[in-house]
């Protein structure tokens, strides 16, 4: 019973409820998922950007990939921590997770599935509307396989965090002290080498960092770096096994 | 008549739910202490116990929610540590807090809690209709379960709880919250469920519920099972004829004899001092056993 197949049918089975909450209130998703995104284009692209010396051109060609990366993880991290927590601590349904027979792998991925359906659709548009007004921004296949990886990671780590949160300001405070930072400084508006050594040490360390570089070795097409792939992957199996630990050892 | 415990490894085939020295614990505070019993399949098993004495942890951690800290659970021939996918297929809970998505319909809860018991796609629609009609929530199906009153959200949390048609029904103060009516139609539904072959483990704060819908009960108190046996049983336990008198103070006493002819000996020694002598409740045991006791022991 347990293969693959199975879990897919099982992780559609716990997504399901997630689903139908996000088809019927799609306007509202993608609004919340694209506000920012945009606003960041708008006001680091043409209003920053159309000062700098290297012209505004080439920096909307840096930036709209960095914005995309940006949006894989504000579009997934809070609303799946937020979703979890709530049905947690408020609606209990969680618990009906914990009772029901799939396995934990279904239970983790069913619970990340709208997340990543949510980078994956926003994403999509920022990328359409980076393509229009920066043609030399390439619409690559395997930009989405990244946006997938980057969306189930950053889903993942909203997981984790809303099964071991245990109020929305603590959730809210994280967001504030560790998402919100890591968003802007990943390599996502700006390039990292302009850094201190040791900041960009740091930074370097980050899974959005490498989402960002990702996404802007596929759509300038300079290459894609390996040691990103490796290290996103390596994120994406860290925050998988840290939620099957905590499932399993009933521990949210 | 002591707390039955485990005798042998493997559980009795009549035997649905096996605990054996079960302990859980969070922190330095000990909510359930070595318990052990046995649920026999087909019954309706009651869980009583005072606040806080350890009944919904007992249950979530049976149900495979809350870990033990030591201790096993058996349920239906799979220990719930080792074998709990299968041990869950065969479980149905409508928990004390009612634990449906807000956000979604009754309709869209109870087809979430079918997709998530493995029920057949091509046979979700039905099934989710035909039970939903058990509690008339026909009219609520396209309700958001946030706009439900609590009765209706607790109903719809029971018909969740059985549309998988579990072998061993949990229900966890099912009837909190519920007006007589509805109290009512639960009490017959839990008596046609058994009669159809569902096991049934009940904790309620309402002694008479227990009285009325139990073949066994269990008292549970600070983490430990202090009697267990059918309604007949406990009160013999106590004593099954009970003498309320008033003392000197006014306050009322209660004493329990094995006979009425024990009685009529305590009665003749009152006097022309009021008193009534009646058959003893399971309230007047849970009083007793559970520490809050309003009488005496003869």
């Amino acid at each position: 019973m347990n293969n693959p197949l199975s879990i897919l049918d099982e992780t559609y089975r716990v997504a399901w409820g997630d689903l139908v909450y996000m088809k019927e209130n799609l306007p509202e998703v993608l609004i919340t998922g694209l506000i920012g995104p945009l606003l960041y284009l708008l006001a680091f692209g043409y209003g920053l950007g159309s000062g700098m010396s290297s012209g505004s051109g080439a920096y909307l060609e840096f930036i709209i990939p960095g914005i995309i990366a940006l949006s894989t993880l504000s579009c997934t991290f809070s609303t799946v921590a937020m979703k979890v927590l709530v049905q947690r601590l408020f609606y209990m349904s969680f618990d009906e997770l914990l009772l029901c027979p799939v396995h934990i792998s279904s239970v983790i991925l069913g619970k990340t599935l709208s997340g990543v359906i949510r980078a994956l659709m926003s994403c999509t548009i920022i990328m359409v509307v980076g393509h229009l007004i920066s043609p030399g921004v390439d619409i690559d296949p395997l930009v989405f396989v990244v946006i997938f990886i980057a969306g189930l990671t950053f889903s993942l780590f909203g997981l984790l965090a809303g099964m071991l949160t245990n109020k929305t300001q603590k959730l809210s405070l994280f967001t504030s002290i560790v998402i919100v930072p890591m968003t802007f400084l990943c390599g996502t508006l700006f390039n990292v080498s302009a850094l201190p050594d040791a900041a960009a040490y740091v930074i370097y360390l980050l899974p959005l960092t490498h989402v960002s570089q990702l996404m802007r070795g596929i759509m300038l097409d300079t290459g894609i770096p390996l040691d990103s792939v490796v290290i996103l992957l390596f994120y994406t199996a860290a925050f998988f096994c840290a939620c099957y630990y905590l499932i399993k050892t009933n521990r949210c | 008549m002591e707390p039955q415990t485990a005798s042998s490894s493997a559980p009795p085939m009549d035997d649905i739910v096996t605990v054996r020295d079960l302990t859980v614990r969070f922190g330095d505070f000990t909510a359930v202490d070595g318990i052990s019993f046995q649920v026999r399949r087909g019954e309706i098993f009651g869980f009583l116990g005072p606040n806080g004495a350890g009944k919904t942890t007992t249950i979530r951690t049976i149900t495979t929610i809350q870990r033990p800290t030591s201790g096993s659970v058996v349920i239906d021939g799979h220990d719930i540590r080792n074998d709990y996918l299968e041990a869950r297929k065969r479980i149905g809970i409508a928990q004390q807090h009612i634990s449906l998505d807000k956000d979604l319909t009754v309709r869209q809860n109870l087809k979430q809690h079918a997709l998530l018991h493995k029920i057949p796609k091509s046979e979700l629609k039905e099934k989710v209709e035909s039970t939903a009609s058990i509690l008339e929530l026909g009219d609520y199906m396209e309700r958001k379960v946030e706009s439900l009153s609590g009765g209706w959200k607790r109903k719809t949390a029971i018909v969740a709880s059985i549309i998988h048609d579990p072998t061993i029904l949990f229900l966890d103060e099912p009837t909190a919250g519920l007006d007589t009516r509805s109290r009512h139609m639960l009490w017959d539904l839990v008596r046609m469920l058994n009669r159809k072959g569902t096991t049934i483990f009940l904790t309620t704060h309402y002694i008479e519920e227990a009285e009325s819908l139990c073949d066994r009960v269990a008292i549970i108190n600070h983490g430990s099972i202090v009697a267990i046996g059918t309604v007949d049983e406990l009160r013999e336990k106590i004593g099954k004829v009970a003498v309320e008198s008033t003392d000197p103070d006014g306050k009322t006493v209660i004493s329990y004899f094995p006979t009425r002819e024990d009685a009529k000996g305590y009665t003749d020694t009152l006097g022309d001092d009021y008193f009534n002598v009646r058959r003893t409740t399971l309230e007047d045991v849970f009083l007793e056993l559970t520490g809050e006791s309003r009488g005496k022991l003869a």
